[in-house]
Formats: C-alpha cells, sequence, structure tokens
C-alpha cells in the first residue's frame, strides 16, 4: 500500500496527461503519415517503465476514455480500455525486471505485450461488435471466416497481423527515449532504479 | 477563445441544465435496453424513442446524426460483409457472385449496427450536452478519486496544444527536408524525427507540472471544497432512481427469458 | 519569517553543492530580490524555500531552513503547500489544467485546501482585481498571453494567502509587455508591508526600483547582502557575472570622463540617475 503510494506521487500525476496526450499527438503523425500501425500507446508504454504497473494501467485505461470525449469515437476506445490498461501495466512488469535496459528485450517484451493485448481485444471485437473493428482490417477477418475458422479465432489472428509489431516498436521508442533523457529527469520517477 | 469543454455544445436548455447524473444515468439505461433486450429492432426502438427526442430538446440533433454516421458507417458495412456473407450455415437469401448473402447474418449485423447506434449517439449526446468538469464533480462526489479527475480534465485541455505541436515539428521536419510522402519503410524511418522532439520536450515539462500542482496543496490529504455547484432536485433524483429500477427490471427479465427455457427442459 | 542556518545542498548525482554554508535571516514584509548569474543557486534557494529541496529533487541538504516557523525538512509539501508559494519562469506549466476558467484556475488552491464555498468568492475576486484579471475571469487560461498566465499564476497562490511568496525569475520567459505587467503587480505587492516576498531575478533595474533588500548569490555562497542602492551600485557586481544597470553604467563612465569626481553613490534607478546627472 505504501509502495502503491509513492508510484502515484504527484510526479505520476502530472505525467499521466502528458502521456496520453503523446499516445494522441504520435498516433495521429502516424496517420498522417499513412504508416499501417497505430502506434498510439507510447505514452502508455513509458509511464508503465517509469513509475510502475498500477501507473501504467491506470495511464492506459484513461487514455482511451480521454480519447472519447475529445474524438467522439466510443467504440474503438472505451470498450478496449481494459486492453490498454493491460499494455500499460505490462510495460511496468517488464520495467520492474529490468527488461527496459536493452534493446532486444525491449523489442521482446513489446512483441510478448502485443500478443496479450490480442487475446484480450478478441472477445470484445467478438462480443460486443459481432467480430469488426470498423476498419480496414476487418478484411483479415473476412479473409480467415471464409477459410472456416470461428470468428473468435479470426479475430485473434487479425490482432496478432498488427499488435506483436506495434507494441514491439512502441516498446523500442520507450527504450531509446529513457537512453537519451538525462539523469536527472529519469531521477524523478518512482522506478528509475529499475530501468537505468 | 473562452473555455473549451472537450466536445461540449454550450446551448441554454433544459437538458442542459440538468444535473450530469441524470443524463449519465439516462443514457446508460438507454445502452442497457439497446443491448440487451431481445429482437433485431430493440435499439432502433431505443433510438427513436429515448435518444432522437432528448437530442432535439438538447438542440444538438444534427450534430449527434452527423457524427453517429461517421463512426457507425464503418462499422455497418464491415458487419454486412463479415456477418452478412461469412456466416456459417443459414438461410442464403440471395447469391452475389461466388458469395451468399444468409439471413442470420444479416439480421446479426442489423442488430449489431442498432447497438452500436446506441452507443454512439448516447455517448455524443451525453457529452454534447454536458460539461466535462460538471461529470467529473458529480462523479468525484460519488467517490471518484478527485486525481482521476484530475487527469481527465488536464488531459482535455491539454491536448489540442499537443496537436499544434505535433503539426508544427511535422512542418519543420518537411521544410527541412524529411521525407514523409514514399515507401512503408521511408515513412517508418521519418517517423522517429518526428516523434521524439515531441516526446523528449513534454517530458521536461512533467516536473514542473507537478511542482505547479504540489504548490497548490494538490497533495494534501482531507475535505476538498468547489467553486463549482451542481444544481439537483429531488425530481430529478426520483427520475434515477427510477431509471436504476427500469435497469433491474431489464437485467431480470433477460436473466429469466435465459433461465426459463433450460427450466422448462 | 525566514531563517537559514549553515544551509549546504548537493542535486543527486552532484559533487559540488548547489547552496553553500548558506544562513540568512528574512524579517517579516521584508520585499528581498535574490539576484546571481546562471548557475549561482538562485532557483536552488527558491526551492529550498518552497520545500521542494529536498522533498521534491531528494539531494543532500545539512544545516536548517525554517519557514514562518515551520522547518522544511521536517514538514512535507502538503503540509507547506498554503504557507509558502512559489511561482516560477514558464507561465503554461504553471496552469494545472484542472479547471476550465481563470477563476476556477485561481480556486483550485482553495478546493484543495478545504476552502468554504462563500469564504472562497471573495478571496478570489480579491485577487483577480489585484494582478489585473477581472476582465478575463470566465475566459480559459490557455487562451491568456503569457504575461497574463503569469499573473494567473501570482494570483493562483496568492489567494492561498502565504506568509511566504517566493518567485523564482517570473519574467525570464516573458515577452517585454508581459514582463513590464507583472513587474507592475509586483511593485503593488512591494508596496503593501504585509507580504514577505523572495524574488530571483536577473532584471536588476526592476529590482533596483522596488526591493527593501538585494541577496547576491555566487556559486552557492551569499557574497554581498544589502539596500539596493549599495549592493547594485558597488563595483564588485561585475566580478560575480552580473551587469550593473543602465543608469550604474553611465554614472560610472561620466565618473571615468571626469564629469562628477564626487564621492556620491552611483545610481541605479531613473530617478537616481537623474538626481546624479543634474
Amino acid at each position: 500500500m505504501e509502495k502503491l503510494k509513492r508510484d502515484f506521487n504527484t510526479i505520476a500525476l502530472a505525467m499521466i496527461p502528458i502521456a496520453i496526450a503523446i499516445n494522441i499527438a504520435v498516433g495521429q503523425i502516424v496517420k498522417a503519415l499513412r504508416i499501417p500501425l497505430y502506434l498510439d500507446s507510447i505514452g502508455t508504454v513509458f509511464v508503465g517503465a517509469v513509475a510502475g504497473p498500477w501507473v501504467g494501467a491506470v495511464a492506459g485505461l484513461l487514455s482511451n476514455i480521454v480519447w472519447a470525449f475529445i474524438f467522439g469515437d466510443v467504440t474503438n476506445t472505451v470498450p478496449y480500455a481494459p486492453v490498454a490498461a493491460a499494455i500499460g501495466f505490462l510495460a511496468g512488469v517488464f520495467g520492474k525486471y529490468g527488461w527496459f535496459k536493452s534493446w532486444w528485450k525491449a523489442v521482446l517484451g513489446g512483441a510478448i505485450t502485443g500478443v496479450v493485448a490480442s487475446l484480450l481485444s478478441a472477445p470484445i471485437t467478438f462480443y460486443l461488435f459481432g467480430g469488426v473493428v470498423g476498419t480496414g482490417m476487418d478484411v483479415i477477418t473476412a479473409a480467415f471466416r471464409s477459410q472456416g475458422m470461428s470468428m473468435l479465432a479470426a479475430n485473434f489472428l487479425q490482432g496478432l497481423a498488427t499488435d506483436p509489431l506495434d507494441k514491439a516498436i512502441s516498446f523500442l521508442v520507450v527504450y531509446l527515449i529513457i537512453r537519451t533523457l538525462p539523469d536527472r529527469y529519469i531521477d524523478r520517477f518512482s522506478r528509475a532504479d529499475d530501468i537505468r | 477563445m473562452s473555455a473549451t469543454y472537450g466536445l461540449y455544445v454550450s446551448k441554454q436548455t433544459a437538458i442542459h441544465r440538468l444535473h450530469p447524473l441524470t443524463k449519465l444515468t439516462y443514457v446508460l439505461t438507454c445502452l442497457l435496453i439497446a443491448w440487451i433486450v431481445p429482437g433485431v429492432w430493440a435499439p432502433y426502438i431505443v433510438l427513436l424513442v429515448g435518444i432522437v427526442p432528448v437530442a432535439l430538446m438538447a438542440q444538438v440533433f444534427p450534430n449527434v446524426v452527423q457524427n453517429t454516421i461517421k463512426t457507425t458507417i464503418p462499422f455497418a458495412i464491415s458487419l454486412f460483409i463479415v456477418q452478412g456473407l461469412f456466416w456459417t450455415g443459414g438461410t442464403i437469401i440471395q447469391q452475389l457472385g461466388p458469395f451468399s448473402l444468409k439471413e442470420e447474418g444479416l439480421l446479426f449485423a442489423i442488430r449489431g449496427t442498432g447497438r452500436i447506434i446506441i452507443a454512439v449517439s448516447g455517448f455524443l449526446l451525453l457529452s454534447y450536452a454536458t460539461r466535462s468538469d460538471e461529470l467529473m464533480l458529480a462523479l468525484s462526489q460519488k467517490g471518484l478519486p478527485s486525481r482521476i479527475s484530475y487527469v481527465i480534465l488536464s488531459t482535455l485541455q491539454i491536448i489540442p496544444r499537443f496537436q499544434h505541436k505535433a503539426n508544427t515539428i511535422l512542418d519543420a521536419q518537411r521544410s527541412r527536408g524529411l521525407e514523409t510522402e514514399g515507401s512503408f519503410l521511408i515513412r517508418t524511418r521519418a517517423l522517429l524525427p518526428l516523434v521524439f522532439p515531441l516526446l523528449l520536450g513534454s517530458i521536461v515539462d512533467i516536473e514542473e507540472r507537478a511542482i505547479a500542482l504540489e504548490v497548490r496543496a494538490f497533495g494534501r490529504s482531507g475535505p476538498k471544497t468547489s467553486l463549482l455547484v451542481l444544481h439537483d432536485t429531488n425530481r430529478q433524483r426520483l427520475f434515477r432512481r427510477l431509471l436504476i429500477l427500469v435497469s433491474l427490471g431489464v437485467i431480470a427479465l433477460r436473466i429469466y427469458l435465459w433461465l426459463a427455457p433450460r427450466f422448462a427442459a | 519569517m525566514i531563517s537559514l542556518s549553515d544551509v549546504t545542498y548537493h542535486y543527486p548525482r552532484s559533487d559540488s553543492p548547489a547552496l553553500s554554508n548558506l544562513s540568512l535571516e528574512i524579517p517579516a514584509g521584508q520585499f528581498c530580490a535574490v539576484i546571481g548569474a546562471n548557475g549561482s543557486g538562485k532557483s536552488t534557494l527558491c526551492s529550498a524555500l518552497a520545500g521542494f529541496v529536498p522533498h521534491f529533487y531528494r539531494g543532500k541538504l545539512t544545516g536548517s531552513v525554517e519557514v514562518a516557523g515551520i522547518d522544511t525538512a521536517g514538514s512535507s509539501l502538503a503540509e507547506l503547500a498554503g504557507t509558502v508559494g512559489l511561482v516560477f519562469a514558464n507561465p503554461f506549466n504553471q496552469i494545472t489544467g484542472a479547471r476550465f476558467t481563470v477563476r476556477e484556475e485561481v480556486a483550485f488552491g482553495l478546493e484543495n485546501l478545504g476552502v468554504p464555498l462563500a469564504e472562497m468568492e471573495p478571496r478570489i475576486d480579491e485577487v483577480l482585481a489585484f494582478v489585473r484579471l477581472t476582465d478575463l475571469a470566465d475566459q480559459s487560461p490557455y487562451a491568456l498571453s503569457g504575461g497574463q498566465q503569469q499573473r494567473l499564476a501570482i494570483a493562483s497562490v496568492l489567494v492561498m494567502r502565504p506568509k511566504i511568496l517566493v518567485l523564482d525569475e517570473p519574467t525570464s520567459q516573458l515577452d517585454p509587455i508581459g514582463s513590464k505587467e507583472v513587474f507592475a503587480v509586483l511593485r503593488d505587492l512591494a508596496a503593501t508591508d504585509e507580504a514577505t516576498v523572495v524574488l530571483a531575478e536577473q532584471k536588476l533595474e526592476w529590482v533596483a526600483t522596488f526591493a527593501d533588500r538585494v541577496l547576491v548569490l555566487h556559486k552557492g555562497k551569499l557574497v554581498a547582502d544589502g539596500p539596493p542602492a549599495e549592493v547594485l551600485s558597488s563595483l564588485t557586481l561585475t566580478k560575480y557575472g552580473l551587469e550593473p544597470t543602465r543608469y550604474t553604467q553611465a554614472a560610472r563612465a561620466a565618473q571615468a570622463a571626469g564629469w562628477r569626481t564626487d564621492e556620491t553613490t552611483l545610481p541605479v534607478t531613473l530617478e537616481q540617475a537623474v538626481e546624479f546627472f543634474r
């Protein structure tokens, strides 16, 4: 409990809005560059790495809720908030075990997180939206489905087509940020010793 | 520029003046009915009876319609293709080249689209007619930690500035000759010089934002007060209780419909 | 009101002290300016008075810092908030973003202190009038200019009625107009005898016109301390990387040219310069 209080210090609270803004701004740059990825959880992964799993989870959860309040797009955001929370949480767990200290471990951690994200997203897509996400990704789902695969499995494979790569890149970017930032900024965060 | 409240559309209507919890409970009740009451057309009835009149009263009907269509259409198209055409088994009602349109898939897609329409339009209605700070205050009074409410409200306010910052960086890097067009690889490589200035610049701000919060006694525990005052009435409290009763009733009905055939068998 | 005794402070990972054997007494009601080159320890002193050294920056603090009878090291930031107010350079980052209008932003500190609504409103009106933002009360804080945002930051802290107000280079990121607006507020503050103010500042001309006392820091040490006329006209100022005001420079040039050779103190403000050259 004491440790949790330390994680949720004022620095962490001041960081979450910035992290969410980074998620959204980078997500939009990626869209502007027409790159077929999301990269909309870099901020969340950073928070998890420097402030621990629980703060990471809160950042992910709130990121999706705020996204809805800004763009009015409630379908692709709020229902997937638990997935975003899991991404932040896992970033915190990998951070705790020093996986942000080397680039290949960061990439591996990201890929694993991507697999978990696909596993968690599939049932949400399936039960809430009848198996579609309303983007070009649905072509993949349709292709698997036409092969006679169950909808739930098709949703999972659709996620696997992007999520592991997407999260691996996000984790790598966060690794690079942590390396680039001067010590005095990293020192301020509660989990500084685990990642440097 | 006066104060901005997210999606909020400032109007002087009776709906705008309602207590945020009244609107929230109402929209959630509509959502619940649309999602769990059986029948393909249930969501559309909720839309006509529950959402449309209130949107008209709040004078945000065109906004709701426009943005609901924008969000729902891609879903609807995907649903009709993925479910309508790739439904396993089912009754074929129309042959379309190599594909066949199935009745069960079509009905599923209609119902799914209706549910999404309710989720989107209900959320939009709430957001257009409710200031986000009032909603947060109402939720804080029901026990939401003030720290969560701070995070949401301050994020809503810094995002427009961040988007502006992102665009500035995008333009600056382009004018320096950064290739942002071309193959997937070129565009992906262009990402780092765009993303890094944004990230590093903002992470340095975090420290000062934290200091500003501490100076304003944000870290202090104990009861807090509020300059903003929400107006509630006994009629609204009664109405909210009624909505909760309706919701419970709908849940009970759903459970009954689900269990009854099992006991009968 | 403020008492530092033998204060030495090291930032984490730093071998050289940012503050070195600093001892200092500032009585209630005094408007005290702190000057010094970049890296002289001005900001660190401000952080120490508000408790951010050591509570926020960590590092190693020896000696004692006492503000309004509270030992800062033995207290917490939450306890110090409201007793010591801090305003710093970047106006944008001082807007909490927790509230949507200027008036509500000012209220945020009072809400956290649990001040009742009836008491809150007159206090907010009073400070908004004091910093001349009454007309902008219903605007978004983010729509204000830098100078307006900085006055909002000052109002947001003043409304909490701190016993001590600390300002760390409040005009260094503002344009000339914004700086002038902020200095006008500081001048009014200096005119009220109740406020105990510590102002770290580079713009010596402004400091000279309203400070009761000037402290000069150099490499974390207190190297000069006295009334502005005396400290700012001193020949040693350049030794600490500081440039005397243009009035002092002009007077010095006049002396060198042999216009005025009598032993009067050199002017540091416009008024004194007019007097000097008459």
